[in-house]
């Protein structure tokens, strides 16, 4: 008998996330993801400034504003034919850069790691760390309270099976907490050329404008560095031990294998870029073609002119059988449902052979694991992706910080012409990110659209009924007890949706 | 780290918000000694990026976890607590109910009015459930400009009328006590500055007629700024880079109020001013304006954006 699973909303994820499952005999048949939230930001832009987009739609996103903001840039920059200086190209790099790596904190340890150790067994804890004997002491206090909902925010609602190994336990909230300070140094790291963070304001069309000095400088120095200790020494082997114990991980939530990753993080020149980009399908590697993009709205509520349904038609779509379900519109490439994220970065990046050096760092990860390419396919594979990205990116934001020029201007003026066109293209935390931007006679936005990574992620259904890559994911997976899902929680969250992101 | 020094940073953060007339290391003591009642906090998101919250983790003085854990007590919070929906629905439930009178009520994000449907939560709509809680809190606070204004949620071209969570009581005549805490994110300064004060005091700081504290939104950017003086000597910057008041580039100090000169962004370590950008006006209620940065020699004459939206229509 198939029985429906619903997860409404699902917490620890940024935004609003439905999806709804059907189960038979303990396997998903059937899964549908709906975003929860419209906004409409794009198209309200409509009459403003040309260059109020790049801080505009940056609030589309708190968790990868700084990559609006560069979207809109190179937006901007693409129409009006024009390139940053050797010191734009850095600062932006140092900018983006160092969120990146405050996301994918964020995301492990405030999102996702309670998926998978136990908070309870601090209280057999006999150690001498002070944060740790401070929780333990928080959590008995918890439990002895007559309150009704105790242990708040680590409540953990499916029962299940966590992790059993205690040093394990005991070392991933040791990192929890500390992720704080390192997330806090992060961000201070990119305030430092960013203005503020989250929200940097500097990223402006022709460069940053905030002028370097040997003091900032050295400031990021020494705050990159305590991250890199950080991610090295405690981020990236607290995903390889947890990785070890979860073996079946690297087997569970496997999607298409379609990626689609942006050329992202260039030299001080705006080329040669870090992360290679393009579109692997069946691990065969292309170059990325923007013109093969398209977004479906079958499934989403709107109407054939894009604007969104009202109220009542809403009310009738959802008792319909195949009705719409989904904020969310569905983007898809040369006809392919595709993922986006760090797998695609680094399979992309892997398969076109063209850094040597990281092909060798994840060839070395691998053989640790004992795992090959086709396992990132996978709830683990991109947790891990996400660890080997931020390692990668710290050894670059070092070189580049060195070629940054003290005192020398990072921004270039520019007038913004009327009646243009332009395309941006970069690659955010959670995949790419384009923006396509045209002026009217007066410089103000005629027409603007965002198509973000999430959407690609979470899309729903397209005209042929095809599944969204987190959809495609659910469907097969098997459910050990159906009153408790957590292998639906792990799946989703393992892609780090971002549904402010992802309709807009 | 002893509890002592803990204290002692904690102390230090209000001392960094200006408080110290009322907060002494010795009241703090004795706050904690005293084992005072945790506020609980229901935090929820409506049509929000989340940044506020990523924005509150940055509180520095205090640890963001010693803040949530010790001072107040989370019933509910989308990015911390680990629930789901069978779950929250009975929390929210529960806590209206048997918690009446006894929860502030955190909102992040603004409300979809005209389009209930463009902000579901539990496949009920987002305005519905803050009419319910908002009426048995104590007080409620609107997190962030989205919240507090609208902000990008409602600009022109708007869809789905998003209203700020003041506009939503008023219209349903909610009397519940409101705290707008504006700025694009929210600076986590204020939301802790205005918990610890409720602790100590058990009321609110002194509000100005947009309920924001008058600690922190009395004066405009513009009065603070660094480049002040410049200002009234006539020196304007004709681009990015050049001494000078950012005036004429299109700043907009003038028309916003906040504490950014004064505190700065990430326990001061920068401001969008001294980064070289002119203010974008981010905690002001006409936050996003037409044109913001522009250049010097930007003398477009522009259409208001109800004419351009009225001739749509």
């Amino acid at each position: 008998m198939s029985k429906k699973i619903v997860i409404d909303p699902l917490t620890r994820i940024e935004g609003h996330l439905k999806f709804s499952t059907t189960v038979q005999d303990s396997i998903i048949t059937d899964a549908k993801c709906s975003a929860q939230l419209f906004r409409g930001i794009e198209k309200a832009m409509i009459g403003y400034d040309a260059r109020t987009a790049n801080q505009i739609t940056q609030r589309i996103c708190g968790t990868c504003n700084y990559a609006h903001a560069e979207a809109a840039a190179l937006a901007l920059e693409d129409a009006m034919k024009i390139k940053p200086n050797k010191n734009g190209y850095l600062l932006r790099n140092l900018i983006t850069g160092a969120y990146q790596i405050h996301d994918y904190l964020f995301h492990f340890y405030l999102m996702s790691v309670f998926d998978f150790i136990d908070i309870n067994s601090i209280l057999s804890y006999k150690g001498d760390d002070t944060n740790l004997l401070k929780l333990k002491k928080w959590v008995e206090q918890e439990q002895k309270s007559d309150k009704i909902f105790p242990m708040t925010p680590f409540l953990q609602h499916f029962k299940s099976i966590y992790q059993k190994d205690k040093d394990l336990n005991f070392f991933s909230i040791k990192n929890y907490l500390e992720a704080y300070d390192i997330m806090l140094k992060l961000d201070k790291a990119v305030a430092i050329f960013g203005g503020k963070s989250p929200h940097p304001v500097t990223i402006e069309a022709g460069g940053v404008t905030t002028t370097p000095t040997v003091l900032m400088i050295q400031n990021y120095k020494l705050l990159i560095e305590e991250a890199e200790n950080f991610v090295k020494n405690q981020y990236l082997p607290n995903i390889i031990s947890i990785s070890k114990k979860y073996k079946d991980y690297f087997k569970i939530g496997q999607g298409y294998t379609n990626y689609l990753s942006a050329p992202y993080f260039p030299d001080e020149n705006g080329e040669n870029k870090l992360f290679v980009g393009g579109f692997v399908s069946n691990f065969k590697y292309e170059n990325i073609n923007i013109a093969k993009i398209y977004e479906d709205i079958k499934y989403s509520y709107y109407k054939e002119d894009l604007t969104p349904i009202d109220y009542e038609t809403f009310k009738k779509e959802q008792i319909k059988n195949n009705g719409k379900y989904s904020w969310s519109k569905a983007p898809r490439y040369d006809g392919k449902v595709v993922e986006v994220g760090p797998v695609a970065r680094l399979i992309t990046t892997y398969l076109s052979n063209k850094r040597p050096k990281i092909n060798v760092f994840i060839d070395k990860i691998n053989k640790e694991l004992d795992i090959d390419f086709k396992d990132y396919n996978s709830v683990m594979g991109r947790h891990l992706s996400r660890a080997i990205i931020s390692c990668i990116i710290i050894d670059k934001l070092k070189e580049d910080l060195k070629k940054v020029q003290p005192e020398v201007s990072a921004y270039e003026d520019y007038e913004v012409p009327a009646n243009i066109k332009g395309i941006g293209l970069t690659e955010a935390t959670r995949g790419p990110l384009l923006h396509t931007i045209e002026t009217d006679n007066q410089g103000m936005i005629k027409d603007y659209n965002v198509i973000s990574p999430t959407t690609w992620n979470i899309s729903p259904r397209d005209e042929k009924k095809t599944p969204g890559a987190v959809e495609k994911m659910l469907i097969g997976t098997k459910i050990e007890d159906e009153k408790n899902p957590i292998e639906l929680a792990r799946i989703v969250r393992s892609t780090d949706p971002c549904m402010a992101c992802s309709v807009h | 780290m002893t509890r002592r020094e803990v204290l002692k940073q904690i102390y230090n953060v209000i001392l960094g918000i200006g408080a110290s007339s009322f907060f002494t290391f010795e009241d703090l003591l004795a706050l904690e000694n005293t084992n005072f009642e945790k506020p609980n906090l229901l935090w929820i998101q409506g049509a929000s990026c989340s940044g506020c919250t990523l924005s509150m983790t940055d509180l520095e003085d205090i640890p963001f976890v010693d803040f949530i854990l010790n001072f107040v007590n989370i019933i509910y919070h989308p990015n911390i607590s680990l629930t789901n929906s069978e779950d929250i629905n009975e929390l929210l439930i529960k806590t209206k109910n048997k918690l009446k009178n006894n929860y502030m009520l955190v909102v992040e994000g603004s409300i979809p009015v005209k389009l209930p449907h463009a902000c579901l939560f539990n496949d009920r709509p987002f305005v519905d459930w803050i009419i319910d809680l908002s009426k048995n809190s104590y007080v409620n606070i609107g997190v962030g400009t989205c919240a507090a204004f609208g902000g990008v949620t409602n600009m022109g071209g708007d869809f789905s009328n998003a209203s700020s969570l003041m506009e939503v009581l008023d219209k349903n005549n909610i009397k519940t006590p409101l705290i707008n805490l504006p700025n694009c994110p929210i600076k986590p300064e204020h939301f802790a500055y205005t918990i610890l004060y409720y602790i100590k005091f058990k009321k609110f700081p002194p509000l100005d007629s947009f309920k924001r504290p008058k600690k922190f939104f009395s004066k405009s950017i513009h009065q603070t700024c660094i480049h002040y003086n410049e200002f009234k000597e006539d020196i304007f910057a004709t681009k990015i880079g050049e001494p000078g008041c950012l005036l004429e580039l299109g700043c907009q100090g003038p028309i916003t109020k906040s504490d950014c000169m004064i505190r700065g962004h990430n326990g001061n370590t920068n401001n969008c001013i001294r980064a070289g950008h002119p203010c974008i006006g981010c905690a002001s209620e006409h936050f996003p304006r037409q044109i913001m940065f522009r250049s010097y020699y930007d003398e477009r004459v522009i259409k208001p954006l109800k004419e351009i939206y009225f001739e749509k229509k």
